[in-house]
């Protein structure tokens, strides 16, 4: 089987049509599974399955960590962490499907790798500290929240991009 | 606090309301059984057909893997046994009718034959190795004159022994689940793709790969088709097949088995295999390692709700 395939790895979708299709996956999402989609729920998932295995009387007396307990199903068992495990099987055949299927590190040319990775690593920290506090980042607060048009969920939104737009400023370095 | 009251007494942890003797050992072993009959059959089968220098990963480098998969895998078995030292008493018999009496004397038979098919392979794989001991060198000498013999037994007892890891299983009359004719091609079909891919994982050779996951993907399909009958014949079996059947289809097993083994297990390593045959570029590790770990968890499932399955309640 010979076919050439041509460079595609520099061709992204219209970022346009990636949000209706993002919107229609959204939709189905609410028609199959009865709820909306999430990505910082799963992380969440894993941090409260860690801690119920390593320091199980810690959990279980955490306000926070013995929510998400129960005796008959395992904190994993959580539709959230299966939709996490099939983006990222998505991910990797439509990174394959494009040649971008190489281990890379994106950043501004003018800083390092390592210090992109730090400073995504403490974004990262506070995003998923706030997501907890919000009841759910980007896609599982703003996203389908406000599918659904829950007043928490435009305001989370706002909260993210408002402060993003006031924090860019500051770490502007990073980028330009 | 949550009280909780038990009127039948039913509540015996690994023995009653079902009885669990078989923990992580067995499917472990089964895996291991299954991957190392997969690599000495392909090994066999290329070296038949006199391609060892087209496929030299199938049939010389990735058999070197295959002793550590069956020591490792006899390992689990021996921790299993209560009676440890007494694991010597399945060499005082041979029961032609009992499964594991056959699995007991064909590991016996495959195991060194393993050893001598990869020894004799070890002046290519370190160039300038030398045997301490004359006898050594005599005895690879003949295993090299003889690998096409060697190869045919090797290819049969592989067949044999990836056959009987699922009989093993398929022989216990009293559990519904396990007692179909199709775990025997099921699990030898399983071992052979872990098999495959192992090997595929290990060659650098870009024809070679090719052909292996061809082979894959047939063996995938196969194993499909398998899986698909396994479960139309349960359900249209006794209420108490239909009961095996619905572990899976609903019952507590349904997501491990559809999720870990069926989608990424089975149709997930096949769509990226397909993809790297049309010529896309993906590392051939994601697919292989999808497929072992699919492998892996489907015995202990198997191994697992086999045994929550019963006839007399």
């Amino acid at each position: 089987m010979k076919t050439n395939i041509e460079d595609k790895s520099k061709i992204y979708y219209n970022p346009y049509f990636g949000g209706v299709v993002l919107g229609l996956i959204l939709l189905a999402t609410f028609y199959f599974t009865g709820r909306g989609l999430g990505a910082s729920g799963a992380a969440k998932s894993t941090v409260v399955a860690a801690v119920d295995k390593l320091a199980p009387e810690h959990a279980q007396k955490s306000a926070y960590y013995s929510k998400f307990l129960s005796d008959d199903e395992h904190p994993l068992n959580n539709w959230l962490v299966f939709e996490v495990i099939g983006m990222l099987a998505g991910a990797f055949l439509s990174g394959a499907l494009s040649g971008r299927l190489k281990f890379r590190t994106e950043h501004n040319p003018k800083i390092t790798t390592k210090r992109r990775l730090i400073f995504a690593g403490i974004g990262g920290f506070f995003f998923g500290f706030g997501s907890q506090i919000a009841r759910g980042c980007t896609s599982g607060a703003a996203l389908s929240g406000a599918a659904v048009l829950s007043l928490g969920g435009f305001i989370t939104m706002m909260a993210i991009f408002g402060s993003a737009y006031g924090f860019a400023y500051f770490f502007r370095k990073l980028w330009i | 606090m949550k009280e909780e009251l038990f009127a039948s007494g039913r509540n015996i942890p690994n023995v009653d309301p079902f009885l669990n003797i078989w923990h992580w050992q067995i499917p472990l072993y089964l895996f291991l059984g299954g991957l190392a009959a997969g690599i000495l059959f392909f090994a066999g089968l290329f070296t038949i057909m006199g391609k060892e220098k087209e496929m030299e990963t199938t049939v010389k480098w990735s058999t070197f893997l295959v002793p550590g998969a069956l020591i490792l895998g006899l390992i689990a078995l021996l921790l299993d046994l209560k009676h440890k030292l007494f694991f010597w008493q399945l060499y005082t018999t041979i029961r032609i009718e009992s499964p594991m009496s056959w699995g007991a004397w064909t590991l016996m038979f495959i195991t060194p034959l393993s050893i001598v098919w990869a020894a004799a392979y070890m002046k290519d794989m370190i160039p300038g190795w030398q045997w301490k001991l004359k006898l050594l060198d005599s005895i690879e000498k003949w295993v090299n004159e003889n690998r096409k013999l060697l190869a045919w037994i090797m290819m049969i007892s592989a067949l044999i022994l990836g056959i009987y890891t699922g009989i093993l299983l398929s022989a216990f009359n009293a559990r519904p689940l396990w007692n179909n004719p199709i775990l025997g091609p099921l699990f030898l079909v399983s071992g052979m793709s872990t098999g495959v891919a192992t090997i595929m994982w290990m060659s650098k050779n870009h024809n070679e790969r090719k052909i292996l996951g061809k082979i894959d993907l047939l063996l995938i399909g196969i194993e499909l088709f398998l899986i698909t009958h396994m479960i139309m014949g349960f359900r249209a079996g006794t209420s108490a097949q239909i009961e095996a059947a619905d572990l899976f289809m609903g019952g507590q097993f349904t997501v491990s088995f559809w999720v870990f083994v069926i989608v990424l297990g089975l149709i997930f390593p096949a769509i990226i295999e397909i993809l790297e045959l049309t010529g896309f570029k993906v590392p051939i590790a994601v697919p292989a390692l999808l497929i072992l770990i699919g492998g892996l968890v489907f015995r202990f499932i198997m191994v697992e709700a086999g045994q929550i399955t019963r006839y007399l309640y």
